[in-house]
C-alpha cells in the first residue's frame, strides 16, 4: 500500500472545550489516486489532511508513506519527507508577491533533486506567455495555477489540496480540476483532495466521506466522469 | 544535476526595493550611528595615541613643585641627591595682556623636558619673540607676526604657534574645575628674552624626573609623598603637583579615554534600540508573509533555509550602513569629532591612525548584536508549525483572549486603546526609545540654559566683587576693602579624589560673608554641600595638601555660594585652627593701593564664571549634534515602528474605509492611537530623561573638581517636550499618508 492511514486520533481543546475531531481513521490510498476527501464544516477533513501532510501531529496512529512512517519522525526528518514527497495547493494562492509567476514555480523546483522543466510546466499550465507577470497581475484562475505548478514542478508523490477551487468561480473551478486530473495522470502524482463540492466525488478514485470525525463511506470509484464535464 | 540556486534569493533585493523607506531608514540610522562612533573612535584612539607617546616623545615631567623663592644652586643638588630625582628649572613669568584681557604665562627654553611641539611658524630666536599656544592664538586671532602687549611695557613678536604637552589643558591652577583658553594662555621664549621680562611675578617651579620610575600610580603617589617631605625639610613649598594629578597633563587624556567609554555606551544603547526596531520589523514581516511562509514550510523549505531568506534583507541593509558609516566615519566625521578636542585641547601633532580595535567596536559588534538579535525574533517565530502560519495564528502564547473594556467608553476610544495593546511591544518600544532620544535631547538642551543659569547664580551671589589674596600681609585705604584669611585644605573622601577646598576665616560683622559666629561650627559653600550631599549637623573631615594633618569641623549652615568648593568660619576660630593663611581682602572695588608684587591672586567675576564661558566654548558645537541626533532619533523611532502599526492593520484598516469611514476617521483610529502614545510618552520620558541627567551630572562631577548644579528650568522642560511633539507632527504626516494608500482591496486579499 502506497499510503496507509491507521488509528488516526486527534482533539483540539482541554477540558469542557476538549473536541474531539478525528476519532480513529484507517485508510488505504494507492499510488497515482485521487481521493477525494468530503464532508460538511468540522468533520476533520482538513485536519486529516494537514497530518498526511506532516503539518499537524495526531494524538494516535500513524501515516506512513511506501512505509515511512511520519510519527517517527522529527521536525528535520518531517522537512525532509514534505520537501521528498508532498506538494501542497491550497485555497489561497500564498503565492510570493514579489517573485514573479515563474520564480514562484522555481521556488518548488528548488526543492526537489529531479524538478520538471519550469517552462514545459508552465506551458502545460497555459502560464507561459504571463511567467514575467507578477502575481497581483494575473486573475485567481491563473495563480491558483501557479500555485499548482510550484506544488507539482518537484513532481511530488501526493499532491494535497486543500479546497483548491474554493475561491474560484465555476469554469476557473473547472478548468484547476481538469489540470489536476492532467498531473495526476501525466505524472503519476497520488493526489488527495478535500473539498465542499460533492460534484468533484466524480472526476476521484476514491471517495472518503467524513462526518464527526470518522469516516462514514470510503468507496472506490469505478466509473469516473472527466473534469471538464464536471457539474454543479 | 546541477542544484539550481535558491530562487528566494532574487526576492531579496526586490523585497528591499518595495520597501524602500524602511530599509532606507534603518539605512541612514545605522550609518549615522556608526559614522559617528566610527569618526569619533578613530579621531579619539588618534589623539589618544599622540597624546600617550607625548610623554616619551617630549619627556614630559614626573611632577613639578614651586618654592617660595630662589633656591641656590646647592640647594638644588641636594634635594635631588636625597630624594633621587633631577629637578629642571621651569620657571615662568606671569602677566596680564594690555589690549585684551587675559593672563599670558611665559616660560624660557624647554630643552630637556616638556619639550615644545611646533605646529606652525618658527621657535623665537629673537628676545622679543614668543611661540604660544595654539588655542590661545585662536581665541584672541594672534598669527605670527602678531604682537602682544603685556603689563610691565614688554612688546612680544609672535613667532610661531606651539604646543606645550605639560599644558595640554591650559589649567592656571590645576585645582581648577576647568580651564580657560582664552583667559590664560601660555608661549616660550628664548632664555634671554625670558630673562629679560620683569620679575614682578616670577615662579620658582622646578620639574622633576624620578631616576627610576614609578611602576605604577600607587608606588607614584607613594614616592612623591616622600618627596614632598624632602623637599619641605630644604625649602618652603608654594606648590607641588605630581603628574598623575596634574589636570593640566592629564586632564585631556583622561577626558578623550572617558568620553570613549561614555561614546561606547551610547553606541550599545543605540544599537540596542535599533536592534529592537529591526526584531519588531522582522517580527512584522512574518506575519504579513505567514501564508507563504506555512505554504513554503509545508513544501519542505526548512526553518534555517528561511530564517536565512528573511535575515537577508535587514542585514543587507545593516551592512550597507555600517560601510557607508565607516567611510564617512573615516573621511568626513573624523575631523569634525577631533576638531571637538582640537578646540578644546592645546594637542601636539597627531595622525589618523586605522585602529582595528574601533572597526570591531563601531561596526563588528553592532552588526553582530544585530544579527543574533534578528535571529532570535525571527528563529522565536518560525519554530511555529507550518500549519500555524497558513492559520496566521502566529501568538507564542496560544490564542489570545479578548479583555473586557467598559462599554461606557465611547467605542472610538475603545478602539484605540485596542489598537495600543494589540500593539504593545511597538509602543513599549516607541516609549524607551523617547526616552533614550529625549535624554539625548534634553542634554543638548539644558546645558546651554545650565550654564547661563549658573552664570548668573554666580555673578548674584558672590563674596564680593573682587578678592584679593595676597603674598604678604599689607594694608589698604580703599574703603570698601575688607580683610579676612584663606587657606586651602583637601577633601579625604576614599571614594573620590581628594579635592582642594577654600577655608575663609570671616571677621565678625563682616559685610560681605554673613554667618554665624558663635560655636565653633562651620558654613559650607551651598556647591560643597550639593555636591557631597552634606546637611547641618554632620562633620566634614579635610586635611592639608602637603601633610597628613587632618581637621574635622562640624556644619553649622550653608551658605549660599554656588562658585566654589568653600568652607566659611569665625576669622578667630581660623586662627586657633591654622598656623598659618593667607591674608585677603574682599573688596568691591578694585584696590590700587598694594603694589602688584604683593598680591598673589586677585579673583573677579570672570574667574568665577570661566568655567561656565570655557564649557560651552568647548562644548557647545557638541550640544548642536547632541540636539540634532536626540530629535533624529527620536522621529525614526516613531516612524519605523509607527509604520509597522499600520502595515500589520492595513485589512482592518482597508475593511473601515469599505464600511465607510473616510482617510481621516480611519486616521483617528491608527494615527492618533500612536499620537496618544507619542505624546504620553514624551510628556513622561522628558522629565525621567531630566531626573537622570542630573543623576549621571552628579556622578561625572565627583570625579572632577568644583561643581556644578544641574538645574533645568520648567521652560527647558516645556520646550524639550514642544521639539519632541513638533517632530512627532511631522512624523504624522507620513503616518496619514500612509494610511490614505491603504488600499480598498486589501480586505479582499487572502480571505480565508
Amino acid at each position: 500500500m502506497f499510503l496507509e492511514i491507521s488509528g488516526i486520533k486527534k482533539h483540539f481543546g482541554e477540558g469542557e472545550s476538549r473536541q474531539e475531531v478525528l476519532k480513529g481513521i484507517d485508510l488505504s490510498v494507492e499510488k497515482g489516486e485521487i481521493c477525494v476527501l468530503l464532508g460538511p464544516s468540522g468533520s476533520g477533513k482538513s485536519t486529516l489532511l494537514n497530518i498526511i501532510g506532516g503539518i499537524d501531529t495526531a494524538d494516535e496512529g500513524y501515516i506512513s508513506i511506501n512505509g515511512e512512517k511520519t510519527a517517527d519522525m522529527n521536525e528535520k526528518a518531517l522537512t525532509r519527507y514534505r520537501r521528498k514527497h508532498l506538494g501542497y495547493i491550497f485555497q489561497q494562492y500564498n503565492l510570493i508577491p514579489n517573485l514573479n509567476i515563474k520564480e514562484n514555480v522555481e521556488v518548488g523546483a528548488y526543492l526537489s533533486d529531479a524538478p520538471l522543466d519550469v517552462d514545459d510546466l508552465l506551458k502545460t499550465l497555459g502560464l507561459y506567455e504571463h511567467r514575467h507577470k507578477l502575481p497581483n497581475q494575473l486573475s485567481g484562475g491563473q495563480q491558483q495555477r501557479t500555485a499548482i505548478g510550484r506544488a507539482i514542478v518537484k513532481n511530488p508523490d501526493i499532491l494535497l489540496c486543500d479546497e483548491p477551487t474554493g475561491a474560484l468561480d465555476y469554469n476557473t473551478s473547472k478548468e484547476i480540476l481538469k489540470l489536476i486530473a492532467e498531473v495526476n495522470e501525466k505524472y503519476g502524482s497520488t493526489v488527495i483532495m478535500v473539498t465542499h463540492n460533492d460534484a468533484i466525488k466524480l472526476m476521484a478514485d476514491r471517495v472518503v466521506r467524513l462526518r464527526d470525525g470518522v469516516i462514514r463511506h470510503n468507496t472506490v470509484n469505478e466509473q469516473k466522469t472527466a473534469a471538464a464535464d464536471l457539474e454543479w | 544535476m546541477k542544484r539550481m540556486r535558491d530562487p528566494l534569493r532574487r526576492r531579496v533585493l526586490r523585497e528591499l526595493r518595495s520597501d524602500l523607506p524602511r530599509h532606507l531608514v534603518i539605512f541612514l540610522f545605522f550609518a549615522l550611528i556608526i559614522s559617528g562612533a566610527s569618526g569619533y573612535f578613530i579621531s579619539c584612539d588618534s589623539l589618544a595615541k599622540s597624546y600617550d607617546e607625548s610623554f616619551e616623545k617630549y619627556n614630559i615631567e614626573d611632577g613639578n613643585f614651586e618654592l617660595a623663592e630662589r633656591p641656590d644652586e646647592n640647594i638644588v643638588a641636594d634635594i635631588e641627591k636625597d630624594a633621587d630625582i633631577r629637578l629642571y628649572e621651569n620657571y615662568f613669568k606671569q602677566e596680564e595682556t594690555e589690549d585684551f584681557e587675559s593672563k599670558l604665562r611665559m616660560f624660557g627654553e624647554r630643552n630637556e623636558v616638556n619639550k615644545v611641539c611646533l605646529l606652525s611658524g618658527d621657535m623665537p630666536k629673537e628676545k622679543n619673540e614668543i611661540a604660544i599656544d595654539r588655542l590661545y592664538a585662536q581665541n584672541h586671532k594672534l598669527e605670527k607676526g602678531s604682537t602682544i602687549r603685556i603689563a610691565g611695557g614688554a612688546e612680544l613678536t609672535v613667532s610661531g604657534i606651539a604646543a606645550l604637552p605639560d599644558y595640554s589643558s591650559l589649567y592656571e591652577n590645576p585645582s581648577e574645575l576647568i580651564f580657560d583658553n582664552k583667559a590664560f594662555g601660555i608661549g616660550v621664549m628664548t632664555k634671554e628674552g625670558f630673562e629679560a621680562l620683569r620679575d614682578d611675578h616670577i615662579h620658582y617651579v622646578y620639574s622633576w624626573l624620578y631616576n627610576s620610575k614609578p611602576k605604577d600610580e600607587t608606588e607614584a603617589k607613594e614616592m612623591s609623598e616622600e618627596l614632598v617631605k624632602t623637599v619641605s625639610k630644604h625649602a618652603v613649598l608654594t606648590g607641588f603637583i605630581p603628574e598623575y594629578v596634574n589636570q593640566a597633563i592629564v586632564f585631556a587624556g583622561d577626558d578623550i579615554h572617558g568620553d570613549r567609554a561614555g561614546m561606547s555606551v551610547f553606541l550599545y544603547i543605540t544599537v540596542v534600540i535599533l536592534a529592537f526596531i529591526t526584531a519588531i520589523t522582522a517580527d512584522s514581516t512574518i506575519l504579513a508573509e505567514s501564508g507563504v511562509i506555512g505554504t513554503l514550510r509545508a513544501s519542505g523549505y526548512s526553518r534555517g533555509e528561511l530564517l536565512r531568506h528573511y535575515l537577508m534583507p535587514p542585514m543587507i541593509t545593516l551592512v550597507c550602513g555600517a560601510v557607508v558609516g565607516n567611510i564617512l566615519g573615516y573621511t568626513l566625521l573624523e575631523k569634525y569629532m577631533a576638531d571637538a578636542y582640537l578646540g578644546t585641547y592645546s594637542l601636539t601633532s597627531y595622525e589618523v591612525i586605522f585602529n582595528p580595535e574601533a572597526l570591531i567596536e563601531t561596526t563588528v559588534i553592532p552588526l553582530a548584536t544585530m544579527l543574533v538579535i534578528n535571529i532570535a525574533a525571527l528563529a522565536a517565530k518560525l519554530k511555529l508549525s507550518p500549519l500555524r502560519f497558513l492559520r496566521r495564528d502566529l501568538s507564542r502564547r496560544g490564542k489570545k483572549k479578548s479583555f473586557r473594556l467598559n462599554t461606557k467608553i465611547p467605542i472610538m476610544i475603545r478602539y484605540r486603546l485596542r489598537i495600543i495593546f494589540q500593539n504593545l511591544p511597538n509602543y513599549i518600544t516607541i516609549v524607551v526609545g523617547s526616552f533614550l532620544a529625549n535624554t539625548i535631547l534634553m542634554f543638548g538642551m539644558v546645558f546651554e540654559p545650565m550654564l547661563v543659569n549658573f552664570q548668573n547664580t554666580v555673578s548674584e551671589n558672590m563674596l564680593a566683587k573682587y578678592i584679593y589674596v595676597l603674598k604678604v600681609p599689607a594694608e589698604t585705604e580703599v574703603p570698601s576693602a575688607e580683610k579676612a584669611v584663606m587657606t586651602d585644605l583637601e577633601t579625604t573622601y576614599k571614594k573620590y579624589k581628594a579635592e582642594q577646598v577654600s577655608i575663609y576665616g570671616i571677621e565678625e560683622g563682616s559685610r560681605y560673608v554673613k554667618i554665624g559666629h558663635e560655636g565653633k561650627g562651620v558654613y559650607l559653600s551651598t556647591a560643597y554641600a550639593d555636591k557631597y550631599g552634606i546637611s547641618e549637623g554632620e562633620s566634614i573631615t579635610l586635611k592639608e595638601k602637603y601633610t597628613d594633618k587632618e581637621y574635622t569641623f562640624e556644619v553649622a549652615g550653608m551658605y549660599d555660594y554656588p562658585a566654589t568648593i568653600a568652607v566659611f568660619m569665625d576669622k578667630t576660630q581660623f586662627g586657633e585652627t591654622f598656623e598659618k593663611g593667607s591674608d585677603i581682602y574682599f573688596s568691591d572695588e578694585e584696590i590700587t593701593d598694594i603694589d602688584d608684587t604683593l598680591i598673589y591672586s586677585k579673583i573677579g567675576e570672570s574667574d568665577l564664571t570661566k568655567t561656565s564661558r570655557q564649557l560651552m566654548r568647548s562644548m557647545g558645537s557638541m550640544m548642536v549634534v547632541f540636539k540634532y541626533f536626540g530629535i533624529v532619533m527620536f522621529m525614526i523611532v516613531i516612524y519605523l515602528l509607527a509604520k509597522i502599526i499600520i502595515e500589520k492593520n492595513a485589512r482592518p484598516i482597508s475593511v473601515a474605509k469599505i464600511l465607510g469611514y473616510t482617510d481621516r476617521e480611519v486616521s483617528g483610529l491608527y494615527v492618533h492611537s500612536t499620537t496618544i502614545v507619542a505624546v504620553l510618552s514624551i510628556v513622561l520620558t522628558v522629565p525621567l530623561a531630566s531626573v537622570m541627567l542630573d543623576k549621571l551630572f552628579k556622578v561625572v562631577f565627583m570625579s572632577y573638581s568644583g561643581y556644578f548644579a544641574y538645574d533645568v528650568s520648567v521652560l527647558t522642560l516645556a520646550e524639550t517636550c514642544a521639539i519632541g511633539i513638533a517632530s512627532y507632527l511631522l512624523i504624522s504626516v507620513l503616518l496619514n499618508r500612509k494610511v490614505k494608500r491603504v488600499d480598498l482591496a486589501e480586505a479582499l486579499k487572502n480571505v480565508e
